[in-house]
This record gives C-alpha cells, sequence and structure tokens, in this order.
C-alpha cells in the first residue's frame, strides 16, 4: 500500500497535475467527484424550490405545481434570478471596495502607478481636473454614487461607458438598471416566497442585473484597479507549480480584490523585510497567484517581477499549489477559496488569514482589511506569516513539482497593451479579420469546473478546435489558468492552430490564446469588442465574435453570461445552468433572446460539437457583414 | 411417463408448460378440438378485427416445439376409458396415458327460447369457431341482438359497435353487469355504451323468436311483449362445463367434474383443471388449477388453494372499472364511498375485514386489495383510510428480496 | 436470478430513481436535462411511499418466483423469462385487461395514465444492458442488484 489519498480523482486537461493530485495523500476536490457523481436529477433541472416550509416542492407528472401553484417555469426561473442576484453582488461588492481603495488611496496622496487608466476614466465619465488626486477621488466616487443609488434612479456611467448602439437598444428593452446594489437587493427580494412568479419578468431582471454586473463589476474594476496598481504590459512569465520556488517564504493569495495587496506588495520587497525574511532562513517573501487575484497580479506582474512569483494555477489547483508544502500563508478576500483548503492547511500548518470576512474560512484568521490601518495590518500580516513558517518549514515534507506548467506564456495582455502592440489601433486585428487570416474571436472565459467532463477538460478541448478553425481565442477567468498551465498560450502553441491563424501568429511572435487575465477582464474583452465595433461601425452581435463561459462554475459565472447576453453575444455553456425544467425559459435564453437583445445561449458538452456550432454562428456574421 | 391433456386454453397450456419444466423427458400430448390455441377473453378483439387468429395466441409462436408437445388439434376426444388408460378419439383410433388431465372448459348454455338452439343466425361466444362463424355473418348483419350483458355480453357489444353496427342488449337483472357493478358503476357504462349509438333493454328477458325462410330467427320477442328485429343474435347468458367425454367413463361428473385439493378426480391419475371443474370459472385461476395438476401428475404433492373468483376488471370507452367480491350488502355491514369527478369508489367491510371493492375510474396499484380480501385480513383501524391503502401499511420483505404482507406481528407468505 | 434488493431503512424519499425510471423509458430522445417532467406518459415503474411514522417504503417489482401478474395473464404478453428469472411484459400481445393490475399483491402495477391501454411493469432496463437504472440513481445506495436469489 502507497500513501495516496485514493485512485478515483476526476480527470483533468492537465495531465500532469492530473498525475501529481492522484498521488497525493490528502483528499482533494478532485477526489469527491466520485463520490458525488449521483446528481438529484429535480435539481440538475432546476425544478426543486425550497422556499417555504411546505416544501421542499418538486415537480413531477403526478403533481406538476408546487402546493403554492408555482409551475416549472416559475421556480426555474425564481432560481435562476435568485443566483444571478447573488452573482451580481459578488462584482459589486468588489467593484465597491476597489472604488472605495481608490478614493481613500486618492486622499492620503498615495501612489498611483496607472495615470493612462486614469485619465481614460476621466475623460469617459467627463471629469475635468487638473490634479490627479482629485481626479482619482471624483472617478471614485463616481462609481460609488451609481452604486449607491436607490432602484428607482438609473446609473449614469452606464451610458458612459457602454457602447452607444446598446445603451439605444437597452433602453428599449427597458433593461437600463438602477443603483448596483438595489438591483442586487430587489433581485432577492422579487424572487422570495410567493412573490414574483412571471418568469419572463425575472429573465428581464437578469439582464439588468447583468448589464450592471458586466460594466461596474467588470469593466470598471479592471480600470480601477489599473489606476491604482498600474496597467498592465505584455510579458513572458512561468506558469504553473515550478513557480513556487522554497527558498522564498510563499503566500497564496485567493480572491478578486487586487486593491487589498497594494500596501503588502510593496512592503514585502522592502529591504528591512527582506532582513526579516533572511534572518529565518528565507532569501525573501513571494506572492504565489492563484484564482482571480492570481491573474491580476500575473497580469501587472511587470510591476511586481521582485514579490511575485508567478500564477500557479486556478481556483482547482488550490489545494494541489498548498499540498506541494512549499506554502506557507493563504491570504483570501474574495473566491474561489474552496473550504477544502480548511483541513489542508491544518495538516499542513499553513497558516490562514481573512482579510474579508465574504471569504472567511472555517479556521482563518480574520483581519478585516481596513484602509487606514493598512500599514500595521501588514505589519501584522508579516509576523504572522514569519511565525508559520519557522513553524512549518522542515516539519512539514516538500512535494514539488518543478516540471509542471512552462516558462514562457504570455501575459499582460490588456485592451491596452494588446492595442499598443498592433501598433497603436486594432486596424490590424480587423484587417486579418477582413481578409479571413484569422476566422473570428471567441472569448473562452469564466471559470474552471470538474465536471463538464473533468478539470478545463472541456475548456481546453473547445479551445483547440477553436484555434485549429483558425478562430484566435481570448480567455479571461480560471479558465485562463487551466489553458496556461496546458502549454497553450506560448508561442509553441501557434502548432495546435489552423494553417491560418498558424501564420499569424508565428509572424507576430504571439500564442494563438491570449490570457486577459481574471474572469473581471470580461469587461477588457468587452472594451475591445467594443473599440473594434465603432471602426467597423457596427453594433456587437454583428461582430464575428462568440462566447463561451464553457465550464461556468459560481453564480457570479451566470451574472457574466447574463451580461454576454445583454451585449447580444452567442453565449456558449457547457452545461446548463438549472434552467431545462422550464420550457419558457429555455425558450426565452435559446431563441427569443435573439430578437431582444440579439444574444443567446447554446448549451453543448461536447468541445468538437460546440466548437463546430460557435464556428458556424461566426461564419453566418461573417456572411451578414459580407467579409 | 408420458402425459395426455384433453383441451388446450389456460388450464391445459399451463400444465403443459408446468410439467414440461418438471420433467424434461416425459412424453406430452395435448389434444384439443380448436384450430389454433387462443385466448378466450379476446374474442371481442377477433370480432372487432383488431386481431386475427395468430394475434389472440397467448403462447410464443413455437411453443410447442420449443416445448416438445405433440398437438392433436381438431381432434374431439369420444370417450375415456378409465381403467384402461386410453382415450378415444373422433376418427376412432385410441390414445394411451399414464396421466390424463381433462382441461375441456365449458361451453355456452343456450336457454331454450323459441328457436335459439336451432336457428342459424344464433351463437355463444365461446370459442374462436363461434367468433369466426359470427364474424362471417356480421359482415352482412347489421342488427345485433346480445341476450346477456355479462362480461361476455358487453365485450361483444364493443367489438360490434366499433364496427358500425346497431346492438341492443337484453338483460334480466334491472342494470348492466349485475355480478360486478352496482347500479352507479353500470350507469356510468351504459351511459358511454349508449353514447357509442348501443340499445339497453333492461330488467327484461327473451321468450321468444321469429324466424325467416331460411331459418335465421329475424325477430327476439321479450317478455314485454317488445319485438326486436335482428340479423343475429349472441346469447352471452353463461357457460356449463364441457363435461361430454366423460360419459360413461365412470369419472365422477354431473354438472362438472369433481377433484379434490389436489385437481384429481376419483380416478387416480385422472385430473381436471380449469372451467370445467367449475371451481372459480376465471382464466388466472384456470392457470393456477393447470399448474397444480400438472404437479401432482409429476408426483410432486401440491393443494390448489387460491379459490378466489369474485374479481373482475374491465376496460370500456377509456373507463377502468375493478370490481371484488360479491357486492352485496348484509345487515351491520359498514359500506365506504368516495366519490369525485375522477373516481367511484366502494367498499363492504364485514366485521372488520374487506369483503368487497369496486373501483371504479382509477385502479392505480389496486393489487393489494384481492390480497386483503382472500385472506381476510383484520383491518381494524385502517378501515377509514381504506381507498388510500397500499402496500406500504403492511411492508415486510422476505430474505430473498421478495415482498411479504406484515400483518401486526404475523408474517404472511 | 438476481433482484433489486431494498433496503427501505437507507431510503429517504429524494426520488431520483423515480426519475430515472422515466428517463430510462421515456419514447422520445434526450437527456435527464430535458425530461418533460409534466408530461404524464413519463411514468416510472417504481414509487417510494411515506408512510405514517415519516418512513419511506419504496415499491419495486420483485419478479417474484411466482407471479400473480404472469399467472393471471391471458394474452401472454407477461412472462416468466426462465433464464434470467424476470418477469418480462410484451407490450403488442397486451390486451389491456388489467388482470395483473388486480393480481400483483403487493399493488406494483398501474395502466397506464395516458392511454389506458398497457401497463407499467418493471422491465430490469433490460434496454440499458440489465443494469436497472433505479439503482445507479440511487444516491444512498438503498437499492442494489444481488446475484444468486431465490
Amino acid at each position: 500500500m502507497n500513501q495516496c489519498y485514493g485512485c478515483n480523482t476526476c480527470k483533468s486537461a492537465d495531465k500532469p497535475l492530473e498525475g501529481f493530485i492522484r498521488e497525493l495523500p490528502m483528499e482533494t476536490s478532485h477526489h469527491r467527484v466520485e463520490g458525488q457523481s449521483t446528481k438529484c436529477n429535480f435539481g440538475l433541472q432546476g425544478v426543486c424550490c425550497r422556499l417555504c416550509s411546505n416544501g421542499p416542492c418538486r415537480i413531477t407528472p403526478s403533481a406538476p405545481r408546487g402546493i403554492c401553484g408555482a409551475s416549472a417555469d416559475t421556480i426555474v426561473t425564481r432560481n435562476f434570478l435568485r443566483a444571478v442576484s447573488s452573482g451580481s453582488g459578488c462584482y459589486i461588492h468588489v467593484v465597491e471596495n476597489t472604488a472605495l481603495n481608490l478614493k481613500n488611496t486618492a486622499k492620503i496622496k498615495g501612489e498611483l502607478k496607472g495615470l493612462k487608466a486614469l485619465e481614460n476614466l476621466a475623460q469617459m465619465f467627463g471629469i475635468e481636473e487638473m490634479d490627479v488626486y482629485c481626479k482619482a477621488e471624483k472617478v471614485a466616487d463616481a462609481v460609488l454614487a451609481d452604486l449607491y443609488k436607490p432602484e428607482y434612479e438609473k446609473m449614469e456611467l452606464v451610458e458612459k461607458v457602454a457602447y452607444a448602439p446598446r445603451v439605444k437598444r437597452w433602453k428599449e428593452l427597458g433593461v437600463m438598471p438602477g443603483g448596483a446594489k438595489s438591483e442586487v437587493f430587489k433581485g432577492v427580494v422579487k424572487c422570495s416566497t410567493n412573490l414574483n412568479s412571471d418568469p419572463a419578468d425575472m429573465l428581464v431582471d437578469c439582464l439588468r442585473l447583468g448589464i450592471s454586473t458586466g460594466i461596474y463589476g467588470l469593466t470598471l474594476t479592471n480600470l480601477l484597479n489599473d489606476v491604482l496598481l498600474g496597467e498592465p504590459q505584455l510579458r513572458t512569465a512561468p506558469v504553473g507549480l515550478r513557480v513556487i520556488d522554497p527558498d522564498y517564504i510563499n503566500i497564496m493569495i485567493t480572491g478578486h480584490q487586487h486593491t487589498i495587496f497594494v500596501d503588502l506588495q510593496e512592503r514585502l520587497i522592502k529591504p528591512e523585510v527582506i532582513e526579516k525574511a533572511k534572518a529565518v532562513g528565507a532569501k525573501g517573501f513571494r506572492l504565489v497567484g492563484c484564482t482571480c487575484v492570481g491573474q491580476d497580479l500575473q497580469l501587472r506582474g511587470s510591476h511586481y517581477t521582485e514579490v511575485f512569483d508567478g500564477h500557479a494555477g486556478n481556483n482547482y489547483t488550490s489545494e494541489a499549489i498548498l499540498a506541494t508544502g512549499a506554502i506557507d500563508a493563504v491570504l483570501s478576500e474574495f473566491n474561489c477559496t474552496l473550504p477544502g483548503i480548511e483541513p489542508i492547511c491544518d495538516e499542513l500548518r499553513i497558516k490562514q488569514i481573512c482579510l474579508d470576512d465574504v471569504a472567511k474560512k472555517a479556521n482563518a484568521e480574520l483581519m478585516q482589511f481596513e484602509f487606514n490601518k493598512r500599514e500595521e495590518q501588514s505589519e501584522e500580516i508579516i509576523e504572522k506569516i514569519i511565525a508559520a513558517y519557522q513553524e512549518r518549514r522542515g516539519q512539514v515534507p516538500l512535494n514539488l513539482f518543478p516540471e509542471h506548467g512552462n516558462n514562457n506564456t504570455l501575459t499582460g495582455v490588456s485592451e491596452g497593451s494588446l492595442k499598443e502592440f498592433l501598433g497603436g489601433s486594432w486596424k490590424p486585428l480587423i484587417d486579418l479579420i477582413v481578409a479571413g487570416e484569422i476566422k473570428g474571436i471567441a472569448g473562452v472565459v469564466g471559470c474552471s469546473s470538474l465536471t463538464a467532463g473533468g478539470h478545463d477538460v472541456l475548456t481546453v478541448e473547445l479551445t483547440k478546435e477553436l484555434i485549429a478553425k483558425d478562430i484566435i481565442v481570448l480567455t479571461a477567468g480560471c479558465s485562463s489558468g487551466g489553458i496556461e498551465n496546458c502549454g497553450l498560450m506560448t508561442p509553441e502553441a501557434a502548432k495546435f492552430a489552423g494553417p491560418k491563424l498558424r501564420a499569424v501568429c508565428e509572424k507576430l511572435g504571439i500564442p494563438p490564446v491570449l490570457n486577459f487575465g481574471p474572469c473581471l477582464a470580461i469587461g477588457r474583452l468587452e472594451i475591445v469588442a467594443t473599440e473594434i465595433a465603432a471602426e467597423l461601425g457596427v453594433d456587437l452581435p454583428q461582430l464575428p465574435l462568440v462566447l463561451s463561459a464553457a465550464q461556468w462554475l459560481e453564480e457570479q459565472a451566470l451574472a457574466d453570461g447574463c451580461f454576454g447576453l445583454a451585449l447580444g453575444l452567442p453565449l456558449h455553456l457547457g452545461l446548463p445552468p438549472f434552467v431545462t425544467g422550464s420550457k419558457t425559459a429555455v425558450k426565452i435564453l435559446t431563441e427569443d433572446m435573439k430578437q431582444l437583445t440579439g444574444g443567446h445561449v447554446i448549451i453543448n458538452a461536447n468541445g468538437k460539437e460546440s466548437a463546430d456550432i460557435l464556428e458556424k454562428i461566426i461564419m453566418e456574421k461573417r456572411f451578414a457583414l459580407q467579409i | 411417463m408420458k402425459h395426455v391433456i384433453i383441451g388446450a386454453s389456460a388450464a391445459g397450456i399451463t400444465a403443459a408448460k408446468t410439467i414440461r419444466e418438471i420433467d424434461a423427458k416425459a412424453e406430452i400430448v395435448m389434444i384439443s378440438t380448436d384450430a389454433w390455441v387462443h385466448s378466450r377473453c379476446m374474442l371481442h378483439k377477433y370480432l372487432s378485427y383488431e386481431r386475427d387468429e395468430m394475434g389472440l395466441s397467448f403462447i410464443s409462436e413455437d411453443f410447442f416445439d420449443q416445448y416438445n408437445i405433440q398437438w392433436k388439434k381438431e381432434t374431439k376426444v369420444t370417450r375415456i376409458d378409465a381403467v384402461g388408460q386410453k382415450v378415444e378419439l373422433g376418427d376412432e383410433s385410441n390414445v394411451a396415458y399414464d396421466r390424463l388431465l381433462i382441461a375441456t372448459g365449458a361451453a355456452s348454455v343456450i336457454p331454450p327460447v323459441g328457436e335459439f338452439r336451432t336457428a342459424g343466425n344464433v351463437f355463444g361466444l365461446r370459442n374462436l369457431s363461434d367468433a369466426q362463424q359470427i364474424r362471417s355473418m356480421a359482415e352482412k348483419a347489421q342488427r345485433i341482438l346480445i341476450v346477456g350483458s355479462g362480461l361476455v355480453g358487453m365485450d361483444a357489444a364493443y367489438a360490434f359497435l366499433e364496427n358500425g353496427k346497431e346492438v341492443t342488449v337484453a338483460e334480466m337483472a334491472d342494470r348492466i353487469l349485475p355480478l360486478q357493478l352496482d347500479e352507479k358503476a353500470g350507469k356510468a357504462y351504459q351511459r358511454l355504451f349508449e353514447q357509442a349509438g348501443c340499445r339497453f333493454m333492461l330488467g327484461k328477458k327473451a321468450t321468444g323468436t321469429v324466424s325467416d325462410a331460411s331459418g335465421n330467427i329475424s325477430k327476439v320477442i321479450l317478455d314485454d311483449n317488445t319485438e326486436i328485429e335482428c340479423d343475429l343474435v349472441i346469447v352471452a347468458a353463461g357457460v356449463r362445463p364441457e363435461v361430454s367425454c366423460t360419459e360413461g367413463s365412470g369419472i365422477k361428473a354431473d354438472r362438472f367434474i369433481e377433484v379434490d385439493e389436489t385437481m384429481q378426480t376419483n380416478y387416480p391419475y385422472v385430473y381436471a383443471a380449469g372451467d370445467v371443474t367449475g371451481i372459480s370459472g376465471i382464466w388466472p385461476n384456470a392457470m393456477k388449477q393447470g399448474q397444480v395438476a400438472a404437479q401432482n401428475m409429476c408426483d410432486i404433492p401440491t393443494v390448489y388453494d387460491d379459490r378466489y373468483a369474485m374479481k373482475n376488471t374491465m376496460n370500456f370507452y377509456g373507463l377502468l372499472t375493478l370490481s371484488l367480491g360479491r357486492g352485496v350488502i348484509e345487515e351491520n355491514d359498514k359500506v365506504l364511498i368516495s366519490e369525485d369527478s375522477k373516481n367511484y369508489r366502494r367498499a363492504i367491510l364485514r366485521n372488520g375485514k374487506l369483503d368487497s371493492i369496486l373501483l371504479q375510474g382509477t385502479i392505480d396499484y389496486s393489487g393489494i386489495y384481492q390480497y386483503l380480501i382472500k385472506n381476510e385480513i383484520d383491518l381494524e383501524g385502517k378501515q377509514e383510510g381504506i381507498f388510500n391503502l397500499s402496500f406500504k401499511d403492511f411492508y415486510g420483505v422476505k430474505e430473498n428480496g421478495e415482498y411479504q404482507f406484515q400483518i401486526e406481528n404475523a408474517a404472511f407468505a | 436470478m438476481k433482484r433489486i434488493v431494498i433496503d427501505a431503512k437507507k431510503c429517504d424519499g429524494c426520488k431520483n430513481c423515480t426519475v430515472a425510471c422515466m428517463q430510462a423509458h421515456r419514447a422520445d430522445e434526450g437527456t435527464v436535462y430535458d425530461l418533460d417532467l409534466t408530461d404524464v406518459a413519463n411514468e416510472s415503474r417504481n414509487r417510494i411511499l411515506v408512510d405514517s411514522d415519516g418512513t419511506y417504503k419504496p415499491i419495486f417489482c420483485r419478479h417474484c418466483e411466482q407471479p400473480e401478474c404472469a399467472m393471471s395473464c391471458m394474452s401472454g404478453a407477461l412472462q416468466k423469462d426462465p433464464l434470467s428469472g424476470l418477469v418480462l411484459y410484451q407490450e403488442e400481445k397486451c390486451g389491456s385487461c388489467f388482470m395483473c393490475v388486480m393480481n400483483c399483491p403487493y399493488g406494483v402495477l398501474k395502466p397506464d395514465t395516458k392511454t389506458r391501454s398497457k401497463v407499467i411493469k418493471c422491465d430490469f432496463c433490460q434496454d440499458a444492458g440489465g443494469e436497472p437504472s433505479c439503482v445507479k440513481a440511487c444516491p444512498r445506495e438503498a437499492i442494489y442488484v444481488e446475484e444468486g436469489l431465490g
């Protein structure tokens, strides 16, 4: 008998990682997939309702309505609205904190690394101010003011940030959102017991929440982050478990709120702090990237080369990262921070500190981030982590995997850095698309999940099929983490692309899959799409652009999905979002939506079939544009 | 060992199959007057052209080959020599036996009303040969009179109505299906049949007939002097066991062949099963009797104990009914009725036990009631919820996984 | 022969078995995602009853040694297969008389709701490789297949 916990782990697109996890002596999420493989069939369809004490009710042929009279349509759309509200709330929490951190930094005249981004925002918002700090504060205030508006006051920045033809359509549909937090509030109230039972009304609310999520939680958050943390710059970086260097005190970060780490990032490379590390036998401190905040760090890595090791992996790689034994502490401030890391951290004596109680882990110490106390908090965190390092290193065995990942993944791609790379305009890209050298653009975004074939299985398979069809793929989210660890974001990956795309990539020295960073960067993709559409003089639904959240995982992904639909894009999902029990919901999402926003949902769990469907859509759009 | 079985319907076929399953080497010979093995419960489907001769079979096409049984069809047994252990056939040849099973079923009773017994257009509906003659004659007949509104009569009525015939049903009782249904349940079917064009003469008896030149009955006269013009008459007024082959053999048979609980007659090695024994003349019981007889014929002593016969299901025009028990209310009986737009249910409880139950509408999962009635299960405390009873109320599981009824602390198999 | 053994104590009434059975026997193509749960033509061969004490009693066809249903069938539609021991139903032969419904002592059978012309009878998922879908769907392993039972 060996010491491995169990052999029945789920598949992963990342074969080396799959093997590594299979041999671990501790249980991970990958081990638990099999035991949970029997799914509740009612839950899969979304026709289980637990909103009142008469339940749980399920829909069956002999009981086609819940006790209150709710039909399958009502139950499904209530559940869906609840999920989208929750998901939207998550993003709005992130943008609220981000804007507050910018505001507070501006007030004390702290460092603003992204002045170009600030100028860009100020212009968009119509703020004229000479002093950068006043400008920054006003920008942050404008965002916050919108977030805090009541439901009956429409948010003002939507019109300034979003693409004009889209805004026009949204106004026609009556889906311009009120205050972001109020919209979430309303969504949660609306789907509670015996309130709304109009499926169409609830799905329209989901569109509204999607717009609010997309403009504020996605697009603006990226730009606000850029102001504080610096704009992304193209560079090649190592990725995977190889980035973990045991000679350093390693801190794994999880979450979405990069601005919480501003002070800590700077502090960790200060000489006096490095000395503290050396005093206990380490060369210094390093931050190991995981989840979206890790992607954000990777994105802006050019500004943080001293403190940032690299992005080790996505959410479902986090357990493997910890299992290397070389992580000394976990700092969490949002998702995905798996509950499953608790027993692993316990066993490996990894210190857990939680910086935002929304992501509190049972055995983590809560140090709720307070801007005014950030310096003391950073100091305290450093002390605690040093203590953890001393206690655990040498006691806990290392299980490194230096062969995992690769050394030359292209990162730092943003709407700004990519445009700059192309010479300051999108024309070269547009020309390539018009000429057919690039057939179209696919955004493969969102999460990593363990079903839909396994860990990143559908995501990677779909990506390979798409680039083989000369469709360039842009990624944002944990999908990025999985794809980059599989080597598809290195220049060598051009060999997996179709002949035309391969030629383009080799000529430009870029991979056929471009990593825009965290899921927040779906907002960056929206900017790219908007700018290209504006140049062509068309609306977004007319672009040869498709979106896939192939292995969408959580409720935020559903809110993102609603944004994609509001933008009028075809949205592919691997597994249905628990809506198939309602014929009305399926019809609205997959058919009627085309007349509403121009977008629609496609559900398909097969990578090849999905790529075929998406390619067909791109060809239809090309045909309509006569290119 | 040579087994001879007279009759190839429910009892005979089941017996033959059972013998073969017990003894791979025995010789089995079946002798029957039928040209085809057919289910007598489905003859109305033949009348309505829904099924043909082959479609009436309840055995697989290669049954006789598969089970290695010799079948002498369209053959009548005229005499049985119970001492010499042989049977004599119509062509005067003999078939010897070691074991004999008489499963000749029953024949229609044609009452001596007018020319019923001699006319060329009066038939019982018991065998495929009846159905074949009826169907052929029905091609030219338009007006059909059915005497007797029991299950056979109503099945026939349904078949003819489906074929667009004018059907009249005469019944002595004041309601249709009088043995199985009460007035309310009967009326529900009556209405459906009437909507389909059927005419009912209830509380009336046929007393005379008028024939035409060719010897066919053209009119039937009822006891209230109503005259019913008809081209074809189906008499569905009951059956009597077909015991004619036992004449002169010494086998005790009066109105039916007498058997003990092992299905043996007064002669050793001679058995009887099915309708010919007069015990519970319905298909499932005939099958069971055939099985028990066969086991005893193979020297495996078993008894036939499931004699419960008052049980019927019917299915006309989408309305289903299940009826168990005599349905007669006696003094001190508890009668429970449940009625809504979809169901009519009536239960008669006597001394805490279920005596009869009638379910019209939905008959889902109703199999437990037969068990409760047959085995006289005490339903004290459960009576009010009689219509909601299900096996969960008696849930027991045997070691091999089969169910068994758990009554209080005792278990029934 | 093999039989689905029931451990009623483990049943928690989730009815996954019921939906799995409907899915296995649906007339149209599709996955459990699009199984129409409001169509009465989708019927399960098993059912889970709630007892008065709140516990659950699974009612599944036992494919009995002495099957009362087959012993009452006048059309030959219900027969006990000598090799597998399963009591199988041939819909084409059925005469819709429902004597089997009347005779099953455990009340397992019913006419189909939609047309009332056939019987809803467990076939041990013969067309699905002989591995019952209900057993695969039970998250508690309250039902499982055991071989060699008499």
